[in-house]
């Protein structure tokens, strides 16, 4: 417990004695209240649930049974003979290029959104809008858009003569994915460009004054003074995108259920049919954890990438 | 720099808003006409607009109620967002033994799944006595973890200097909290406010699964038990989403300056 | 310190909710879990006030799930330990249940009340029955059958309903020739309601005891292409093979497709969505050779129940002649309960119910998909992904088959 090493450290600073120990004492009980209460939401929601997930994926377990020891059986099923795994994971990372094609989408918006125009703030304000969203109800409203026979994007291909039939865009293999893919970008880019157009403003203008007296044409002044500093926020966005690639279950679950067969089935929904519908929770157990260490992995090299301290200076140090 | 046409920005920012607000239009439309909603072509303008469905979805569901609900567990949460994460985001900006290890917990914690550990959640969630009740729905949502590091980034931009003045001065330690801290630090409250309050708001698959009477349900719940009456064959659903969504957007619009800037300066380093 | 003025804030409301819920705990108690049914609430409320004259000092809480959300909120009850005592449970599922131990077998009950058995149809009790032992009463019961569009058949110049499988296709093939976005056949396809399709062609899934697959047939390869073949020249609509229920339904409903294999509530559905569909238009027969899946609800007990005796007193009342009459008349719907069964076909005056409901109770005996297994939902999920996407034209039949037929005896295996 944080509190116990809290007090520790605290007695230890004190036995030493003297007015700058017991202010530092003091600083540190401060410190460690002041995370108590976080600590213990994260750990009765996030901590325990994840143990309770790996323990259950070292065991047979049921509902109504007494557990009994299974080693690393439900990983080897995973890896070895679970093509559902693969196919998921192969679409969760699809699914995760949201991340680039939204900021990318966002990079340009917060550009445009940046320069001095008039009615700048009406257009901020529209495309951020889908954002605040209720997830489920964007779902139902993607889904009638996309209908086959009455859908407004079906009816506006046609009247545009780009297609002859109709795509029956959520039923098809080829085309499941890429559409809910679509309406997750709708979401999310609104909330990206806001969060660059924050890290824009904070670019000191004498940066591009300098630069401009220098000679550097606008393309580089983006690539060398712009691109560099939007890194932190950058970041962000990435660290949000990727947590939203694995949370969105209610998106998929709403439009497609994963299906056609599981063209569109993403980690967390597997997780979800293997627990409750396959009464699986053992092997939907191993599957979390393998979950959660990878999207660890992912964001490690994410922040590697960024630069390192990218990440660090705005998020971790 | 100020020398360029500024016309391909504003066709091309027409062109996006236009993709973000047809959705909107196309579900409004769609709640408000008169004629078989499955009929081909559909008209792009509603015909016979009637409020026929509003109705409807307004006696099927217990609207007063779900929106109660919803407003309630969103406040318990943004109340308790607002507290933890200032908190924790303070203690963050300070030096100590085992900072390191905690912002990597917090980091981590970030990649654990809500959805993944419902059964867990819902035992720990039964054991301390909160099933079906407000504090139970708000409970795991009490904080968000980029919003602890949106105040500990907020926090480390405030001059040191200033607090050192503070000080002098003889505000108590535990005071200069609230009186100096949290005041300079009013965009990350409105982020916190803002983002905690959406993701309260569209919270589904938790109440579904902790909320047993129909008096406690939130309305992302009154969602799927619509979609259990009528399936998504009436006008009245694609209603109800309009009901459902309306108050996020007011609180949004309302809120949005304050919202924007917290962002902005939670991007900011510190 | 607003941190400690917090924690010691919500230690109170911890220490007062739970002390609540103890209180709470203390009355006598039941809970009635339904599914996807809120629609019905009069006559639960109904259930529950016939159940209070019998026992007053208990108290009946109802909650209703729809399908998609039923399982996680059940499962996570029974992990609870607190699974509502009365499930309304769809389909083969309840055999999971039943054999993990979760159910309670009403045999004892049965045999104490002879009556009660007498009031069933013997071959629909059948459906609930596991390994001996009967775990439901029958709630609600459909069956699917053959629709066919009238006014589509007669402009092609088809007589009547096919007679078997070829004649399906045949038929099918023509009718989607017919004239512009028409297609010749539609099957809804969730919980093995396309199985005629498959039971037609003399294709076992299972093994006599369950133990191995038996599909990997040459048979079953020829049966898997042609329909692939006829999916991919329109004869049979594509949504039958991807669409869940509202999808498949509202195709239909357009009068543009020729037949349509679903079960009887369905189409009382389409008829309720499209005002063309009546007696006149469409024709109702059993599948050919008198195969049809059933589609069915039954009331069990979980075995953590505090008072099964009650419970057993409730579910009684519910499936009771007075509220089972009162469920068919409203749904127009079999319950298997004979003497409600024969009253409502005998009221019904619409044509098409009328002929949908005699159709479904013929042939009990040809029910197909009925495997009683726990591993049904997983034999599903090991089975018709690969199955679907070799309908669908993504996958070579032959493999798909060879595929579908290790996983499932994958799950079989494992299940030992």
């Amino acid at each position: 417990m944080p509190v116990e090493t809290a007090s520790r450290v605290a007695r230890t600073t004190t036995g030493r004695g003297g007015l700058l120990a017991r202010k530092r004492h003091r600083e540190l009980l401060l410190i460690w209240l002041l995370l108590t209460p976080a600590l213990l939401i994260f750990l009765a929601y996030r901590i325990l649930p994840l143990l309770w997930n790996g323990v259950l994926s070292f065991q047979f377990w049921s509902p109504t049974k007494p557990a009994e020891w299974a080693g690393l059986f439900h990983y080897e099923e995973m890896f070895v003979y679970d093509d559902v795994f693969w196919t998921s994971l192969y679409n969760t990372f699809l699914y995760m290029l949201t991340a680039p094609i939204s900021i990318g989408i966002a990079v340009v918006l917060a550009l445009m959104v940046n320069s001095r125009i008039r009615g700048r703030g009406v257009y901020r304000t529209i495309i951020f809008l889908s954002y605040p969203l209720m997830v489920v109800a964007v779902g139902i409203i993607w889904r009638w858009l996309y209908d086959e026979r009455v859908g407004l994007i079906n009816y506006l291909l046609r009247q545009a003569g780009l297609i002859d039939e109709p795509i029956a865009f959520l039923e098809s293999y080829g085309t499941a994915l890429p559409s809910v893919i679509a309406a997750a970008i709708w979401q999310i880019t609104g909330f990206f460009m806001i969060i660059l157009l924050t890290g824009l403003q904070n670019i000191p203008p004498s940066l591009y004054e300098a630069a401009s007296i220098d000679g550097a044409s606008r393309w580089s002044q983006f690539w060398r003074i712009t691109l560099p500093l939007l890194r932190p926020s950058i970041f962000i966005c990435f660290v949000i995108a990727i947590i939203a690639s694995f949370t969105s279950f209610d998106l998929i679950y709403v439009m497609t259920g994963g299906g056609p067969g599981h063209a569109t089935e993403l980690l967390i929904t597997y997780i979800y049919k293997a627990a409750f519908t396959l009464s699986q929770f053992d092997y939907a157990g191993a599957l979390t954890i393998v979950m959660f260490v990878l999207f660890v992995g992912i964001a490690l090299l994410g922040n590697l990438l960024a630069g390192g301290d990218a990440g660090k200076v705005d998020i971790a140090e | 720099m100020h020398n360029y046409p500024r016309w391909p920005i504003h066709a091309a920012l027409i062109l996006v808003s236009l993709v973000m607000l047809v959705p909107f239009y196309w579900v409004f439309k769609t709640s408000i006409t008169g004629e078989n909603i499955f009929v081909y072509p559909p008209s792009l303008i509603p015909v016979d607009p009637q409020p026929f469905f509003y109705v409807d979805a307004w006696y099927a569901i217990p609207f007063p109620y779900f929106f109660m609900n919803s407003v309630i567990v969103a406040v318990m949460v943004i109340a308790a967002n607002l507290v933890i994460n200032a908190a924790a985001g303070f203690a963050l900006t300070k030096e100590f033994a085992g900072k390191r290890w905690i912002v990597l917990l917090f980091l981590a914690c970030m990649m654990i799944p809500f959805h993944a550990t419902i059964v867990p959640a819902y035992l720990v969630t039964s054991h301390l006595g909160l099933l079906n009740t407000h504090l139970g729905l708000a409970l795991p949502a009490f904080s968000h973890i980029i919003c602890i590091f949106l105040f500990k980034a907020s926090f480390d931009a405030i001059p040191p200097s200033l607090i050192q003045a503070a000080k002098i001065d003889g505000v108590p330690e535990w005071q200069i909290m609230f009186r100096i801290l949290l005041p300079l630090a009013r965009p990350a409250v409105a982020a916190n406010v803002i983002l905690s309050f959406i993701w309260s708001w569209n919270d589904f698959l938790w109440p579904l699964i902790i909320i047993r009477d129909v008096e406690m349900q939130t309305l992302p719940l009154g969602l799927s038990t619509f979609l259990a009456y009528f399936e998504d064959t009436t006008g009245s659903l694609y209603a109800f989403c309009v009901m459902v969504l309306a108050p996020g957007l007011l609180v949004f619009l309302l809120a949005q300056r304050q919202f924007i800037e917290g962002l902005t300066s939670g991007a900011r380093k510190g | 310190m607003l941190t400690r003025r917090w924690m010691m804030a919500a230690a109170a409301a911890l220490v007062m909710t739970a002390g609540a819920l103890q209180t709470q705990a203390q009355e006598k108690k039941l809970t009635l879990l339904t599914w996807n049914l809120p629609i019905y609430e009069e006559t639960f409320r109904g259930w529950i006030a016939d159940f209070k004259e019998m026992h007053p000092d208990f108290e009946v809480e109802w909650l209703d799930k729809k399908g998609t959300e039923w399982a996680a909120f059940y499962q996570t009850q029974r992990i609870a330990g607190t699974a509502p005592d009365i499930v309304d449970i769809q389909g083969m599922l309840w055999a999971e249940y039943a054999a993990d131990g979760g159910l309670l077998d009403m045999t004892p009950y049965f045999d104490a009340n002879p009556e009660i058995r007498e009031r069933y149809n013997e071959e629909g009790l059948k459906l609930w029955t596991y390994e001996g032992g009967i775990y439901m009463l029958p709630y609600y019961f459909s069956k699917t059958l053959l629709v066919y569009n009238k006014k589509l058949f007669d402009e092609v110049g088809l007589d009547g309903p096919p007679k078997d499988f070829d004649q399906i296709l045949d038929y099918a093939q023509k009718i989607a020739e017919s004239g512009e976005g028409r297609s010749g056949f539609i099957t809804l396809n969730f919980d093995w309601l396309y199985w005629s399709l498959f039971a037609m062609n003399d294709i076992e899934l299972l093994n006599e005891d369950m133990t191995e697959a038996a599909f990997n047939t040459p048979e079953m390869v020829e049966v898997v292409t042609k329909l692939a073949e006829a999916t991919k020249s329109g004869a049979i609509n594509n949504i039958s093979w991807t669409g869940r229920w509202v999808e498949p339904n509202n195709a239909f409903a357009t009068g543009d497709i020729g037949m349509y294999q679903g079960h009887g509530a369905a189409l009382f559905w389409i008829m309720g969505q499209a005002d063309w569909a009546n007696g006149d238009t469409l024709g109702v027969v059993e599948w050919p050779g008198g195969y049809g899946v059933p589609n069915a609800h039954g009331l069990g007990i979980s075995s953590s129940t505090q008072y099964p005796d009650e419970a057993f007193d409730f579910v009684q009342i519910a499936m009771n002649e007075k509220w089972q009459t009162k469920m068919a008349d409203t749904f127009t719907i079999l319950t298997l309960h004979e003497a409600v069964d024969e009253a409502l076909i005998a009221k019904t005056e619409d044509p098409l119910k009328k002929a949908t409901l005699e159709t479904s109770l013929a042939n009990m005996d040809k029910a197909v998909a009925t495997w009683v297994t726990p591993l049904d939902a997983k034999i599903k999920e090991a089975f018709w992904p690969d199955i679907q996407a070799a309908l669908l034209g993504q996958k070579d039949p032959a493999e798909a088959v060879a595929d579908a037929e290790s996983k499932v005896n994958r799950v079989l295996r494992r299940a030992r």
